[in-house]
């Protein structure tokens, strides 16, 4: 790994708490896990209920995905991006498999198609923005237009394909996927995680 | 998807919203997009602070359970051929190296279940997750600063603790973990050491094995952090040797 020279005004990651615990992790030590656990159960949990919003079916989802993580903590590659943006994009994954999974088995039992599963999204965004614990993530969603915030937050925090956003928002496919970028960029920038 | 510029989908994708057939398909075109694939990475990034945003507290049982999992589980090794894609162009790296950090302790700070809150046991329920909710944005911030640092130790006694400082926030965090039961009428007490003796600098929450909080006072001009085990209510100087010191 190349060391940055002195003076260079690029920030040089530093080995983060969380990349080392999943260093060791990665090769058994079952002490970090315990601390890694301590670490991101509870953002590992506070998406998958988002998405999955059973509070039983979603704390079986955290627990798979923590397992998940023993399992392939080897397979984290440091140069790819953060343990955190790992672990998130891991749990965000499960949870809307679970959730998915969940629609296409009602559209196999009860022939109830998509058009039928409307969760009531003033609801939605209301909840997802009353609930937010960081100032700084508020006020950054705050920045984005309507429909931005709107289209993250149902895709992120209730995981609708982009599809689903816009027959949610009534808005052109290719409207959300615009917005999707432009307002997850925004955010990017006003969290200063900008390059 | 054949329509559209497929840069436009770093957003979908990032946040998880593409079906699997047309995020197999971005993936692929990752591989080919060296601009793409950074964007993805910053805003995978951005999708990860979204999540802290609403990070809970786990209930007791899940750790429990999760760790009786473990030894039954088979880990995987490392991907074989690693060596074979390190990418041609410089090492690209998400800028937010205190994201993970940041993380960590506002995670900590649910996973302890709101450890952080004062010491009046008769509050409102809701004061407590106000306050709760305040020292996690200030325990966020703290790690966020960019010269916050990390001096981990064990506890003598048993237990580790985290003590992170950082000079610009003024503040000092002490992430602790498995801390033994103390005695009925003792309690953790930390401390700040500087020049001539030890200032106090908060009570451990009673009870509690892990968790997080806010030390009280700044960490200016203080060569360590401390802990012992005091009476209950706390000391105005230290009555036993210390449990940890940790140099700051």
């Amino acid at each position: 790994m190349p060391v940055a020279a002195r003076g260079d005004r690029s920030p040089v990651p530093r080995s983060g708490a969380l990349e080392d615990l999943l260093d060791r992790v990665s090769r058994g030590d079952q002490q970090a896990f315990d601390n890694l656990y301590t670490a991101v159960a509870g953002t590992v949990l506070g998406l998958v209920r988002r998405v999955v919003r059973d509070p039983a079916q979603s704390e079986e989802v955290a627990q798979e995905v923590l397992i998940e993580v023993w399992r392939s903590a080897a397979r984290f590659d440091a140069r790819q991006g953060s343990a955190m943006a790992w672990i998130m994009t891991l749990t965000h994954r499960r949870a809307v498999d679970r959730v998915r999974t969940a629609q296409a088995a009602a559209v196999r039992d009860h022939k109830v198609g998509l058009g039928s599963y409307t969760p009531p999204f003033d609801e939605v965004s209301e909840q997802v923005e009353r609930r937010l614990e960081r100032e700084q993530v508020r006020r950054c969603l705050h920045q984005l237009t309507d429909l931005q915030r709107e289209s993250v937050t149902l895709a992120y925090y209730r995981g609708y394909t982009y599809k689903e956003t816009a027959d949610l928002l009534g808005t052109a496919l290719g409207t959300v996927k615009t917005r999707l970028r432009d307002g997850l960029i925004r955010l990017r920038d006003c969290l200063g995680v900008s390059a | 998807m054949n329509t559209v510029d497929p840069h436009t989908l770093t957003g979908a994708y990032a946040l998880g919203a593409l079906p699997e057939h047309e995020a197999a398909q971005f993936a692929r075109h990752l591989a080919r997009c060296p601009a793409c694939d950074l964007e993805v990475r910053e805003l995978q990034e951005t999708a990860a602070r979204l999540a802290l945003a609403v990070a809970e507290v786990p209930p007791a049982g899940l750790r429990a359970r999760v760790l009786a999992a473990l030894p039954e589980v088979r880990q995987l090794p490392p991907v074989p051929h690693r060596a074979t894609v390190v990418p041609l162009r410089p090492r690209a790296r998400p800028r937010l190296p205190y994201l993970a950090a940041a993380a960590c302790l506002a995670a900590a700070v649910a996973a302890g279940g709101l450890a952080v809150r004062a010491q009046h046991e008769a509050d409102q329920q809701r004061d407590r997750s106000t306050r709760a909710e305040q020292q996690t944005a200030a325990l966020s911030a703290l790690m966020a600063a960019p010269d916050a640092t990390f001096h981990t130790t064990a506890l003598k006694g048993g237990g580790s603790g985290t003590v992170v400082v950082s000079e610009q926030q003024g503040r000092t965090a002490f992430v602790y973990h498995g801390l033994p039961k103390l005695p009925e009428a003792r309690v953790y007490q930390l401390w700040y050491s500087r020049e001539g003796g030890m200032v106090p600098a908060g009570l451990v929450e009673t009870g509690r094995a892990g968790g997080a909080m806010l030390l009280t006072g700044t960490p200016r001009g203080a060569v360590g952090v401390g802990v012992t085990a005091e009476p209950r209510g706390g000391s105005s100087r230290p009555t036993s040797p210390p449990l940890a010191l940790v140099p700051v």
